[in-house]
């Protein structure tokens, strides 16, 4: 089981649909439309489960980071506020 | 709402040291801090000692020295001694790789350092805070950390490559059953040493590299005569190419590349990646406040990376990706860990070898690194075939060059010689103390041996 350490150092069990729903939520705020935000979200989470896969703890900081990357590859905007602006994630 | 963790250093924390990485770059500095009396854990996810004894520098000399022993019986015929011809049989070659790897001792895995003291955390690290990493879900703390991960192959980003499948260096260890041809993309050490393996199991040999020469980081006439030699060895060497499209035919490759603006393409039954390595900065190093870039993990002239207390070393840092190199700037790390006098790296005389044949050694500065510094430099040459060892070994390909300032003071050198990786040092020697060629010059040298040709070749160096 994958665990995520939260800013204030308790953990929580890694869950993907908050990554899906922090990156759909990001894609939004650019005004990407609700179809394309999903196929997004969906392709980020898997490039974020990927890297996941091999490891047991990582911060919170951690996904956010790997969301962002990916994201950006798919659109540069909601990488940035997703990576910038906390009250996306 | 922003809210801050506070990273605060753990007053008993589990280790004194923790070390990421059991190649050459962690496991030096994990037996010298053990030794100074510090509580030590080493981190590795993969076989105990790193990539040279199980991938890298071992097994592929020990194919070398199989291909060494092959080109040694073909030419027996000139030694007056008779043989009828070569069997190979790739499973008993693999199983003699094998026992090579099993001989360097780590294959013992876990118990050198056990036995020792030195605690082993197998799994990957990952960093929480700056003093924790968690490690197979289990969190350890420590007071210094040394980051030593080593590489990764990198796969360029070649339309249509992953889809049709390709080969590693480890891959490429571990074959029993030798393709007709292969196409090496990649001509660097690496990639130039498979091709000599290869090409002497029998396999056609096709090598791509980008730059207008293999070995482009070295003097022009190494990277020249290599692929002279290659020619007429039949590898068909494409220099100045890319690699541009792979696509799948039936169990075939058909690699198509540009070279001078012209396409070409080959069709091949593997295809093999030497086209660099990319550091394993997968850690959280954001999490410890640990900067990186694409080449590496930052490091200062101590291998101290951007947050005081975590050191960085060997090819994690992408200075230089040597097992020797690692083992130095380990050393270091671990002087400077808790020692009061701080040692730097100093990187003038770093010898650098492929084991083809005939080997190819060089040290210290090149011809291109003293024209960008603006430095005056003389060169003294001499080819391989002006030592007695030549005549009586019947190996005349080579050559010995020194490069030195106006006052004689040596500054770098090549070697392309039989043994050069052996006769390199007195070179290395030379450069670290930096001294005069006439030092050289005035020494004996034995003969008849192929270090001869180093004092010719100091000879030929004016002092001032």
């Amino acid at each position: 089981m994958k665990h995520i350490v939260k800013r204030r150092g308790h953990t929580e069990t890694y869950d993907q649909k908050k990554v899906y729903a922090s990156v759909f939520a990001a894609c939004q705020s650019v005004r990407e439309p609700a179809g394309s935000s999903e196929l997004i979200a969906e392709k980020v989470v898997s490039e974020v489960n990927k890297w996941i896969e091999k490891k047991h703890e990582v911060t919170a900081n951690d996904i956010r980071r790997q969301a962002s990357k990916h994201l950006t590859v798919y659109h540069p905007d909601a990488g940035h506020m997703l990576a910038h602006h906390r009250v996306v994630w | 709402m922003v809210y801050r963790t506070k990273h605060i250093k753990p007053a008993r924390p589990d280790f004194d040291v923790i070390i990421i990485g059991s190649g050459s770059g962690g496991g030096v500095a994990a037996h010298r801090l053990n030794h100074k009396g510090k509580r030590v854990a080493i981190v590795e996810e993969e076989n105990i000692g790193g990539e040279c004894p199980n991938y890298g520098c071992v097994p592929t000399k020990a194919l070398l020295q199989t291909a060494e022993v092959v080109n040694t019986i073909k030419k027996a015929n000139n030694f007056g001694v008779k043989v009828s011809g070569v069997n190979l049989n790739f499973s008993n070659i693999k199983a003699w790789k094998d026992q090579a790897v099993k001989n360097t001792g780590t294959f013992e895995g876990k118990k050198s350092y056990e036995d020792d003291g030195i605690r082993v955390l197998t799994g990957h690290a990952h960093f929480i805070s700056p003093w924790t990493v968690s490690v197979g879900g289990k969190r350890f703390t420590a007071h210094k950390f040394l980051i030593a991960t080593g590489t990764h192959d990198f796969v360029p980003p070649i339309p249509g490559l992953e889809e049709s499948g390709f080969i590693g260096y480890r891959e490429a260890l571990d074959l029993t059953k030798m393709p007709k041809k292969i196409f090496i993309i990649g001509g660097g050490a690496i990639g130039v040493e498979f091709a000599h393996i290869f090409s002497t199991f029998g396999v056609e040999v096709h090598i791509a590299e980008f730059a207008e020469r293999l070995l482009a980081r070295e003097d022009k006439e190494v990277g020249e005569l290599v692929a002279a030699l290659y020619e007429q060895r039949g590898v068909k060497v494409h220099t100045s190419s890319k690699v541009v499209k792979v696509a799948k035919k039936g169990s075939q490759c058909v690699v198509s590349f540009e070279k001078e603006g012209k396409a070409h393409s080959v069709t091949v039954d593997k295809i093999m990646l030497a086209a660099g390595k990319v550091p394993n900065t997968n850690l959280g190093l954001e999490n410890a406040g640990v900067e990186y870039t694409k080449r590496g993990i930052k490091v200062d002239k101590e291998m101290k990376t951007t947050n005081a207390h975590i050191y960085a070393a060997g090819d994690v840092t992408g200075k230089y990706m040597f097992t020797h190199t690692a083992g130095y700037e380990s050393r270091l790390a671990a002087e400077n860990m808790f020692g009061s006098l701080k040692h730097h790296a100093d990187y003038r005389a770093v010898p650098r070898c492929v084991f083809i044949e005939p080997e190819i050694a060089t040290v210290g500065a090149t011809e291109d690194e003293l024209r960008a510094k603006k430095v005056k430099y003389q060169v003294g040459a001499v080819p391989i075939n002006i030592a007695s060892r030549s005549n009586t070994s019947q190996e005349d390909v080579g050559f010995v060059k020194i490069l030195a300032n106006k006052k004689g003071v040596i500054l770098g050198a090549s070697i392309v010689a039989p043994r050069a990786g052996e006769m390199i040092h007195e070179l290395t020697l030379a450069i670290q103390w930096k001294l005069k060629a006439s030092k050289i010059q005035y020494a004996i040298h034995a003969f008849p041996t192929w270090s001869q040709a180093i004092r010719m070749a100091a000879n030929k160096i004016r002092v001032r």
